[in-house]
């Protein structure tokens, strides 16, 4: 295994070190190959990266305002439920993938400070006759504490997406145990074995190799591990399906170009939605790519699935 | 002498809608007092005082194509992959961690500051 690997990243680095950059994407086979679908346009790989990087550039500042407004506002219940579903324990490590502005993380974070204080509250009250001075050494723990060594990792490839998401933290006053790194979902700069749980939020949808991003998933989790993916999916039921369409098509690529003034955008996002593969197909890639349990749980009639699964 | 800057950042950027409206002023005050920070955000690889990554994320960092573990470089601040001779620049204090903006320390070419897929 570990040969293989060694093998296969030479291979890598005689491709980077000997030839110039455009080159090296095509030793890694990513250059004009297969056709792709960039929304309902067909587009080489290497043309799709590219656009679906502009798009993210040119939307990252509006990007929390569009979701408001095309959702009205639901999507922070979708991000809720993601997060009790996970249900973490401080002390857990979480990667959160396509993460740009940081929402998840920072229900994550919140979420394991109110399991924290609770925690903590309990500790105190098994306590009631502790001297005045141990009370107050306990507070001074809390304050170093808070997050209980829990932390969370935002990775994103678009540099713009993040740099809003870090604007909000710093606005926001979310400090601790929140790192942000620029990567790629296919090629993530992490160790083996190395993280608690794997979330990527209507970040998959935009990833050009799937089954190269859940094959870094698999990796990078720890045994144990749990990979969560929120994502739009298929409504099945046809009169809210011809609803969705409507809605979709007509409204989102308006709001966009009133809100963002770019309505192209919006208009490869719903395209996006539509060439997404469903529920189940998602939930076979996932379990090709190693997880046991795969389960997804559909939101609003399957407009949202959270896809579940564990490295075991 | 860095209100200059900071001040030209906030013209150029639009106020984003809603909540932030009302903690403009504030955030104001943040800019100005965060400026070490502030001044390498919208500069790029120009920043003044270039912000060293965490510890705890070094930890977690290695190389994406090879996946060995990586040397933080605080005159360049990059960091470096000693066998590949690659090193990742660090902008903002985010690292940019994808292969297409790494630089070749031993050939000693021009660093590629915007990464582009």
């Amino acid at each position: 295994m570990a040969a293989v690997r060694l093998w296969r990243w030479r291979c890598r680095c005689r491709a980077l070190l000997s030839r110039p950059a455009g080159a090296v994407r095509a030793q890694r086979g990513l250059a004009a190959g297969p056709e792709m679908h960039f929304g309902f346009q067909t587009v080489t790989e290497e043309e799709r990266r590219e656009k679906i990087y502009q798009v993210f550039e040119t939307v990252a500042k509006k990007y929390d305002v569009m979701n408001d407004s095309m959702t009205l506002g639901i999507h922070r219940v979708w991000k809720d439920i993601l997060v009790h579903k996970m249900n973490p324990c401080p002390g857990t490590l979480l990667l959160d993938v396509a993460g740009g502005t940081g929402d998840i993380a920072f229900r994550f974070i919140n979420y394991v400070r109110s399991v924290r204080q609770r925690q903590l509250q309990r500790k105190l009250k098994h306590n009631q006759n502790l001297s005045w001075q141990e009370i107050f050494e306990s507070y001074q723990e809390d304050k170093f504490n808070s997050l209980g060594d829990s932390q969370v990792v935002v990775c994103d490839i678009n540099r713009e997406m993040l740099k809003v998401g870090k604007q909000k933290a710093q606005r926001l006053g979310y400090s601790e145990g929140l790192s942000w790194v620029l990567g790629n979902a296919e090629e993530l700069p992490f160790d083996d074995d190395k993280f608690d749980v794997y979330t990527i939020a209507f970040g998959i949808r935009n990833v050009t190799r799937i089954d190269l991003a859940l094959q870094e998933a698999y990796r990078v989790l720890k045994p144990g591990g749990r990979f969560l993916c929120l994502e739009f999916s298929h409504v099945s039921n046809p009169l809210l399906s011809r609803l969705y369409d409507l809605y979709s098509f007509q409204v989102i690529p308006v709001l966009g170009e009133v809100i963002a003034g770019d309505w192209r955008s919006y208009q490869y996002l719903v395209e996006s939605i539509r060439q997404f593969p469903p529920q189940e197909e998602l939930k076979a890639m996932i379990e090709d790519a190693g997880f046991f349990k795969v389960d997804y749980e559909n939101l609003n009639f399957g407009i949202v699935a959270i896809h579940s699964g564990f490295k075991l | 002498m860095l209100r200059g800057p900071a001040l030209l950042l906030l013209l150029r950027r639009p106020a984003p809608g809603g909540p932030a409206h009302g903690r403009h002023c504030h955030r104001q005050q943040e800019r100005e007092q965060g400026s070490g920070s502030g001044s390498g955000s919208g500069s790029g690889s120009g920043s003044a005082r270039p912000q060293p990554p965490e510890p705890s994320l070094l930890r977690f960092l290695v190389c994406p194509l090879s996946k060995r573990p990586l040397r933080y470089e605080e005159a360049t601040n990059e960091l470096i992959n000693e066998e590949l001779g690659i090193a990742y620049p660090i902008i903002d204090g985010i690292p940019n961690m994808v292969p297409e903006a790494a630089r070749m320390t031993h050939k000693k070419a021009p660093a590629e500051g915007s990464e582009q897929p």
